[in-house]
């Protein structure tokens, strides 16, 4: 059947709708495969299907199966980026090895041409008055109190804060920090909040 | 917008406070505030009086609506009432489930306040449900809902607007569906009807 | 800590107060979260509030870190933070999904000076689509066939759904505004008294939403 390896393809992409899953290089090179040999095939037959009504039909198939795999492999590309994005937001620029692992050379290029994109943008708030403060992956709940207490998970190292303080986060330790600055850590679970 | 988000804009609500320590004026962004006198209640934004509260720096004044008969009173209104009644403020909730939460010992009767807020937030919902239904019943297209609080508004969606959104949806593609309605035989120049991937 | 309250944001010497302008961004700021499309920037009132933050931060350092007045300074800046920075990730979360729709209505309303998105905006966005159309291309569009090849950018083109259904404040009293009628093709005029709350469809009030009319809730 036509276009069956795209479907398959989006249909696993589709069951893990929040994690990303390696990306599928063979699968990818069968399907532009199986355009090649669709286009092939019609352009033989295109010049016949003057004399030959039925074969009408047949490039009309054919030309819609191309259609489908396209649609369905930009789709495909597309969900990844959407993706990719989200690892931005929650690791910043660069990212834990297990993760890199699992996007081609292509989209890590994507990644970090988005992170820069991002980056820039983020420098150019605040320019005009030398103001650097402003990190959007930051500040994304509203605040609730300055401070929070967290239990370490790892043994991450030091974390130097904006007031100049520096504290080690070991395994299992705890400490009383400025909420503001520990939500990337929350997020990449190095830190857990204490409730 | 998210209950954290509509709580976050209900703690710029201004309420009163009795300060246990002597400052002079502050100058906040948003405002001016004090000067702080040990013992004389001033005005200061909800998230000012949780935070010193919090760190036992005041007592927080309950607002004149937080009174059980004040709250009786709201309650059999509406009940009584086939509309929503205009609320004490825009948000109530807010109000009462942090000074509640953070300043119970503050507010006198607070079990009570907290069941009889408990009560009319209910009524409301329950009213807000009946409307709901009715307003998709009639066509579902445009509703007037006077003195619904953000938190209550918040607490409909997306239902609603999701439901008006599939029910206009709906209607269009009767509206547009031609008499003799057939498949569009497909062309191989596709036309560039817009589709989202 | 000396008085901020009086701010310049225009050259035209207009005063305004700085707790109007984080008003005005808090309600930008509902705005752009409640509509479907992508608002006109607010770009004078961020750049005067990031002032506004800059100089604040410069005072608490002075203050002793025990300073009652320090905490409640770094409270009010991570609020006010918090809106600006949620304010901005929700225009550049439609700038990506409504790119190309963005970047073709953007380009005709810069000819009239009617423009929506800051200078860095529309960098990030033009970048955004760029990247976008080159990753597209290297990975499966120059590896298809023939005609195959070319990305057809209004068959990737998202829009927004003006029609969905919002709800809404009047700041001030409104007449005539025209809902559609789909059933009888008897389209209705409402009023929006000065205070009431509607939920209807966005387009009609669209103009509404951007010069302050009416505030979606």
């Amino acid at each position: 059947m036509f276009a069956e390896k795209v479907i398959e393809l989006l249909k696993e992409s589709e069951r893990n709708p929040d994690t990303i899953d390696p990306f599928k290089d063979e699968k990818i090179r069968q399907i532009l495969e199986e355009m090649q040999t669709l286009f092939i095939m019609n352009m033989n037959d295109a010049n016949a299907t003057t004399e030959n009504k039925s074969l009408w039909t047949t490039v009309q198939v054919r030309h819609s199966a191309l259609e489908r795999n396209k649609r369905c492999l930009l789709a495909y590309l597309y969900s990844r980026m959407e993706k990719i994005k989200t690892l931005r937001w929650e690791f910043g620029s660069v990212l834990p090895p297990d993760v890199r692992e699992l996007l081609s050379d292509d989209e890590y290029e994507w990644f970090s041409r988005y992170s820069t994109n991002l980056a820039s943008y983020m420098r150019s708030l605040g320019q005009d008055i030398g103001y650097s403060g402003i990190d959007l992956t930051e500040n994304l709940r509203p605040p609730k109190a300055l401070y929070m207490e967290v239990v370490c998970t790892t043994d991450y190292g030091k974390l130097e804060l904006s007031d100049g303080d520096v504290v080690m986060l070991r395994r299992n330790s705890r400490h009383f920090l400025p909420a503001a600055e520990c939500q990337t850590l929350v997020r990449q679970g190095v830190l857990k909040q204490i409730v | 917008m998210d209950p954290y988000e509509i709580e976050f804009i209900g703690e710029n609500r201004i309420v009163s406070v009795i300060p246990n320590f002597s400052y002079d004026k502050i100058y906040l962004i948003c405002g001016e505030f004090g000067p702080f006198r040990a013992g004389l209640p001033l005005n200061v934004p909800l998230w000012l009086a949780i935070m010193l509260k919090q760190k036992q720096k005041c007592r927080v004044v309950p607002p004149d609506w937080m009174d059980v008969e004040a709250l009786e009173n709201i309650k059999e209104e509406e009940k009584r009432s086939r509309f929503f009644t205009k609320m004490p403020n825009e948000h109530y909730m807010v109000e009462a489930k942090l000074i509640l939460g953070v300043a119970a010992e503050d507010v006198p009767n607070a079990a009570e306040i907290k069941t009889i807020i408990k009560d009319i937030w209910d009524i409301r919902m329950s009213k807000l449900r009946t409307s709901m239904d009715a307003l998709m019943k009639s066509g579902g297209s445009y509703g007037r809902l006077d003195h619904l609080t953000m938190m209550e508004i918040n607490s409909v969606k997306p239902l609603l607007p999701s439901a008006m959104d599939e029910l206009y949806r709906i209607k269009m593609m009767t509206k547009h569906r031609t008499p003799t309605a057939n498949l569009n035989s497909s062309t191989i120049s596709q036309s560039g009807s817009s589709q989202n991937i | 800590m000396e008085s901020l309250s009086n701010v310049d944001v225009s050259d035209e010497e207009e005063e305004i107060t700085a707790d109007i302008v984080l008003k005005t961004l808090q309600t930008a700021w509902q705005n752009e979260c409640l509509a479907p499309e992508i608002l006109p920037h607010n770009n004078d009132m961020v750049e005067c509030m990031l002032g506004q933050i800059q100089h604040m931060e410069r005072n608490i350092n002075k203050l002793p870190k025990t300073d009652i007045r320090a905490s409640i300074h770094k409270m009010e800046l991570s609020r006010i933070k918090f809106i600006i920075c949620n304010y901005l990730r929700t225009r550049l979360n439609k700038i990506e999904k409504y790119c190309i729709s963005i970047l073709n209505d953007e380009r005709q309303r810069m000819e009239t000076g009617t423009n929506y998105l800051t200078v860095g905006e529309f960098k990030y966005a033009q970048e955004y689509l760029l990247n976008m159309e080159t990753h597209l291309k290297n990975v499966v569009l120059d590896k298809m066939p023939g005609n195959m090849k070319t990305l057809e950018m209004n068959k990737m083109a998202v829009y927004p759904n003006l029609q969905t259904h919002v709800f809404l404040k009047a700041n001030s009293t409104i007449s005539g505004v025209v809902l559609e009628d789909l059933v009888g093709d008897q389209d209705e005029e409402i009023d929006l008294e000065e205070g009431s709350q509607h939920i209807l469809q966005y387009k009609p009030i669209a103009d509404l939403v951007k010069n302050g009319k009416v505030q979606l809730v």
